[in-house]
């Protein structure tokens, strides 16, 4: 039933979209986390996380399997999330050298987050998050339109 | 004889090439914020094409630069084509999410459309088997 395949589409684009609200979210709470992992016996800040997308289906054999199936036609899939990668980039310094975690030049090491990119993530995510919403309900009102059929 | 008409034939063929669009910009908007994937879409007029046509003879194409039939429209099958030349934000997507809402909407119109001439046919067969009761 390809209909129903369409239906699943959409819902790992649903699926991709609420795991990226996830780790956004978990970014926002971990913005002033000071000591996320033990790392040499030293506590590190927490690093920002971001997510990898990916077409799903993607491997050479499975698109090769698709196109030898449909002669031709390039397949059609929905996406997966490939990777949860960390954000390198340096870690923001806050001289306070009262602080128990600051260092011996009196610097305090927090975590990457900057919330200003974290917004605009969580809005790109929600507008995908309704696009894919819109989409399914299109699918599901095709269907009971089919289901209409000779009745 | 064949009771049922033959409109209804090209509409099945109509409703199912219906049915790979939805799925085809399903795929798309799920994948608008895949970095690489390039928008894909239907070769829709050539199915409807097909479906009117009922040509006899269709030749097997590997590659759609191969020459047709003289007596075969220009495109055979239903193929699904892939946009690679424009490209609209920085990490190589094309998914354009205005033509794949409007495109959504349209074929959902479409698909409701023959939906409801399917039903109209087989009304009216099923008046002429009742003798117009």
């Amino acid at each position: 039933m390809s209909l129903f395949s369409g239906f699943n589409i959409s819902a790992s684009g649903l699926t991709a979209n609420r795991l990226r609200m996830d780790v956004v979210s978990a970014n926002i709470a971990n913005a002033n986390t000071n000591r996320a992992e033990l790392v040499d016996g030293e506590w590190m800040p927490y690093r920002r996380k971001t997510v990898e997308l990916s077409q799903s289906g993607s491997s050479p054999f499975a698109n090769q399997l698709q196109s030898a199936i449909h002669r031709g036609d390039t397949a059609v899939t929905g996406v997966k999330v490939s990777e949860i990668k960390e954000d390198q980039t340096p870690f923001t310094l806050r001289y306070d050298p009262e602080h128990p975690d600051a260092g011996e030049d009196g610097y305090v090491r927090s975590s990457n987050v900057d919330p200003l990119k974290e917004m605009v993530d969580l809005m790109s995510a929600t507008r995908s998050y309704e696009a894919n919403v819109t989409a399914l309900n299109a699918s599901k009102s095709m269907f009971m339109k089919a289901l209409e059929i000779g009745k | 004889m064949n009771i049922f008409p033959k409109s209804i034939d090209a509409m099945e063929q109509a409703l199912s090439a219906s049915t790979l669009k939805q799925r085809v910009h399903s795929a798309n908007i799920a994948n608008v914020d895949t970095p690489n994937y390039k928008s894909k879409k239907v070769d829709f007029q050539a199915a409807l094409d097909t479906a009117m046509n009922k040509q006899k003879l269709s030749s097997y194409k590997t590659d759609n630069r191969h020459l047709s039939f003289s007596n075969e429209s220009s495109i055979g099958t239903t193929r699904v084509l892939t946009n690679n030349s424009t490209q609209y934000s920085n990490n190589g997507n094309n998914v354009d999410m205005d033509v794949e809402m409007a495109e959504l909407a349209k074929n959902q119109l479409w698909y409701n459309a023959v939906t409801e001439r399917v039903n109209g046919k087989l009304n009216s067969l099923s008046s002429v088997i009742n003798g117009g009761r």
